[in-house]
């Protein structure tokens, strides 16, 4: 029987509250201001009431959600280092991911019958997914924002959640078929709105569901085959529909030093942040990755190398893997094929955003705009990453239950004479 | 379940390989070329960082010392302007005009970024700058301004004088040059462009002195290629054209001592047919060409192998060092310092030590073989050649008297200028000695005519003895 309780201590929660508002107050004796030092309370506080008391009330994986909390205020920390104000507005982005996150444990552990919701959530989720298309705005060379009521958001983001449960409820059910046909209707929207890194993420991590679902490696090999054929054949026509910037992207990824000036001007600015910050970095406040562009989103990474070294780089990338391996545990405990295929969704979802993006950074791959998980600046992206961990920890709550249930009979079973 | 729960662990395990390989690939990145990115032009910071350290004194193999700073912070190079010139392109300039050059291609030894992040903590808190290390090179001051000296004023070009036992480069200039004191419009606007660096990140065709190459290929492949007889009738026929030799010179019989001796194009044209481009690429590709260089001391631009696939017309070029081919000065020398050295070639090396304020050696010259491309048999038959070479052959003009001098001229065409490429490299085959020479003089003439009689001199000034010819 797999072990019920992994409870980090009290220890390495309150190590990391301190961390991070050491990290505020440092940026208060450089900027002098009371706001950094607000900060510095407030942002331990929303990772301690989300690390600690969640775990009272439901039985959670607490050192996967002390993890997910340690990179969520790591986030804020940077932010407010980057722009006071944005570290402000992702602060209260984490106030309500940490609460859309409970709603989402609530929900998968109290809601009985899917089915008619995930109607609606699915045909939601197309609308939404359309509409970038129709009336969205051009931000880096993808059309996938759009403006409600004042609020800029991206809805891709949003329906990587729907995604994930209404193809883990399809697969459960073995209707691979449909799932995709709703993954394919999914992809023909972001390729729309010219944004091939979502594209990219939606698409491996539907395929690797379904092949955990059907164990078919056909399918598996029919995926990658046709997504490379699709890849070549579709190459010079998607250019012609505008795809001009995925021509410079390859450019900057096999040759960026040869064009650092233009096209590989972020990946090399991105390669300096790293070695500029060497094994220790230079310091919080102090780094000098002031030009790498879009380094609230894309290029975080690197600005966080550049100021706290390389080897809290690598510690990052083994927290990621943690995590990742959490969420897979989780899946493997489950009782239900829906309830373990969608904590192998939420997890290989957060995992290969990981991948893509640090990936794009060190120049393994070629650079996509999508955001590094609970870290990178934006309402919608840090939503979705924390609902993704409200769903795992919802199951594994069922799972705890399930388990203690068990125990409680075996201990019956003995009683009896 | 049970089913679902395996199909879980393989994607699973897929997944953490590839997360696992974002830390192999960065850190392998940061470790191969985390040095040249940070100390390339690019990196605008490095200006910056650099203001908050006193860069080391830069010394010579004897000494010397090239740059020091002064009490004002000033970064001065040797009064001398004759040894500033000749020494420029290894050391750089104040405004890293010069790319890779030690002043900034050794900026964390030179400017004491090599500390610890404590250590340089410390002395921010304190308010005292950071004390950079002193840098010891494997050059000779004294040997390359005389080689400075030497080389045709016009032209453009490069030399390489280098140990072969241990790799330590005695001299490495790039014609012309320049003043880093007097940095005038005049040398910013040149059209021979006094900042680039030939010696390392220029590549072109070799000519005929590519065709130690195409031997060391010939013993390797073909049977008996020493020991047989060749047939040079002046012409070698393609479909749409003849390859011819310099002079239209036809050598009738000989042997391929001969041949080597006197450049026949005809027989090193055939042998390359003969063995076929697999063979010839793959002891290219033994001694390095196609190689990415990823060297501690240099940035060295990587040689090229012409294009697979292509007619024997083609191939038949590629064997006397012309068609598509390209490689630097620098790995030029390389290539006859393994012939020198009984087949192993050494990775080139610049440092030989740096010290830090506190007298703590932070690095010191190890010595490293970089690539085994020939059997000890094969290295002793190629010297020997290249020993007729200089004694009877193309490159008499190169002969010091008294001591084995082993040596290969080449002439390469280039479309675009008036005149041929010159090209000589060779060495001194001497355990005293040891040292290597490679020689390019661009857009000046034949191989035997231009550039041996420098390296001549240069073996000449080594050895202390007068040059054969006049």
């Amino acid at each position: 029987m797999a072990t019920a309780k992994h409870n980090p201590g009290k220890k390495m929660i309150g190590a990391i509250a301190l961390f991070v508002a050491s990290g505020f107050f440092l940026l208060a004796l450089k900027n002098m201001d009371i706001q950094s030092l607000i900060m510095a309370f407030v942002v331990p506080l929303i990772f301690l009431a989300s690390s600690a008391l969640i775990p009272k009330v439901f039985r959670a994986d607490s050192l996967l959600l002390s993890l997910v909390n340690l990179l969520c205020s790591l986030g804020v920390l940077v932010l407010y280092r980057i722009s006071p104000e944005k570290g402000i507005n992702q602060a209260i982005n984490y106030g309500a991911g940490v609460l859309a996150m409970i709603l989402c444990m609530l929900a998968i552990r109290h809601l009985s019958r899917f089915k008619p919701l995930l109607v609606i959530a699915a045909g939601g989720a197309l609308v939404l997914m359309a509409l970038p298309v129709v009336i969205g705005r051009e931000v880096g060379g993808a059309k996938a924002w759009i403006a409600l009521g004042g609020l800029n958001f991206q809805p891709s983001e949003l329906v990587k959640v729907v995604l994930v449960v209404v193809n883990a409820y399809l697969l459960s059910k073995r209707k691979v078929l449909l799932s995709i046909i709703f993954t394919g209707i999914c992809l023909v929207f972001l390729l729309l709105q010219k944004d091939l890194g979502t594209a990219l993420l939606y698409f491996i991590v539907s395929l690797l569901m379904m092949y955990v679902s059907t164990g078919s490696f056909a399918l598996l090999g029919a995926g990658f085959g046709g997504a490379a054929a699709a890849g070549i054949l579709g190459y010079s026509w998607l250019k012609s529909m505008g795809f001009a910037h995925i021509d410079r992207r390859i450019t900057a990824w096999t040759n960026p030093w040869g064009n650092y000036e233009n096209e590989g001007f972020q990946t090399v600015q991105s390669l300096l942040a790293i070695v500029n910050g060497g094994l220790f970095g230079l310091g919080l406040g102090a780094g000098n990755a002031s030009k790498i562009p879009v380094r609230e989103t894309d290029s975080i990474f690197p600005f966080i190398v550049n100021e706290f070294g390389i080897i809290l780089g690598i510690c990052l990338i083994i927290l990621y893997i943690i995590i990742f391996i959490r969420g897979i545990g989780i899946s493997s405990r489950c009782n239900h094929r829906f309830h373990s295929l969608l904590a192998m969704g939420c997890s290989l979802f957060i995992a290969f955003q990981t991948f893509v993006i640090i990936g794009g950074n060190i120049n393994l791959i070629p650079i996509t705009g999508v955001t590094l998980p609970f870290i990178s600046y934006g309402g919608t992206s840090l939503l979705s990453s924390l609902c993704l961990i409200g769903l795992l920890q919802g199951i594994e709550s069922i799972n705890e239950d399930h388990i203690a249930q068990d125990a409680k009979m075996a201990t019956m079973g003995d009683e009896l004479p | 379940m049970k089913l679902l729960k395996s199909h879980i662990k393989i994607i699973a395990t897929g997944m953490v390989v590839l997360l696992i390989s974002l830390i192999v690939f960065g850190a392998y990145s940061v470790l191969t070329q985390g040095n040249r990115w940070f100390s390339s032009s690019a990196n605008t910071y490095l200006r910056e960082m650099k203001t908050n350290a006193i860069p080391g004194n830069i010394m010579d193999r004897n000494g010397t010392v090239l740059a020091t700073t002064d009490a004002q912070g000033k970064r001065l190079y040797h009064q001398d302007g004759s040894v500033r010139n000749a020494v420029v392109h290894v050391l750089g300039d104040r405004t890293n005009n010069v790319g890779y050059g030690v002043e900034s291609f050794m900026s964390n030894y030179l400017y004491g970024f090599n500390v610890s992040y404590f250590q340089r903590l410390a002395h921010a808190l304190k308010g005292e700058k950071l004390h950079g290390n002193n840098l010891t090179l494997s050059i000779d001051s004294n040997l390359s301004r005389y080689v400075s000296s030497i080389f045709p004023t016009d032209k453009k070009g490069a030399v390489i004088v280098m140990n072969y036992r241990t790799g330590e480069v005695l001299s490495l200039q790039s014609f012309p040059t320049f003043d880093p004191d007097n940095i005038t419009e005049s040398v910013k606007t040149d059209p021979l462009q006094p900042f680039w660096n030939n010696a390392t990140r220029w590549n072109s065709a070799p000519g005929s002195t590519f065709k130690l190459i195409t031997l060391a290929a010939s013993l390797k492949n073909i049977p008996g290629a020493a020991v047989q007889e060749y047939v040079c009738t002046g012409e070698l026929p393609f479909a749409d054209s003849v390859m011819r030799d310099a002079g239209n010179a036809i050598h009738n019989k000989l042997s391929l001592s001969k041949a080597f001796t006197l450049s026949c194009n005809i027989t090193f044209g055939k042998l390359a047919q003969q063995m076929g481009d697999a063979a010839l690429a793959s002891t290219s590709k033994d001694f390095g060409i196609g190689d990415y260089f990823l060297f501690q001391d240099f940035v060295v631009e990587n040689s090229v192998y012409p294009q697979k696939n292509r007619t024997d017309k083609e191939i038949a070029w590629t064997g006397v060092g012309q068609s598509a081919l390209q490689l630097t000065p620098l790995h030029m020398c390389m290539i006859a310092s393994a012939v020198a050295n009984d087949g192993v070639m050494m990775e080139p090396k610049l440092l030989l030590k740096a010290v830090s304020i506190n007298n703590e050696i932070k690095a010191q010259l190890v010595p490293k073989q970089y690539l085994h491309p020939l059997s000890k048999a094969d290295a002793d038959t190629i010297a020997d050649y290249m020993n007729q070479v200089v004694k009877s052959g193309t490159g008499t003009r190169a002969n010091v008297a008294g001591h084995r001098i082993c040596g290969k001229t080449g002439t390469a065409e280039v479309d675009s200028q008036k005149e041929n490429n010159a090209w000589f490299v060779g060495f001194i085959d001497e355990p005293q000695f040891p040292y290597a020479v490679c020689v390019v003089v661009m857009d000046a003439g034949g191989g035997g005519a231009v550039a041996a009689p420098i390296a001549g001199k240069i073996f000449s000034a080594i050895t202390g003895s007068p040059l054969t010819a006049k």
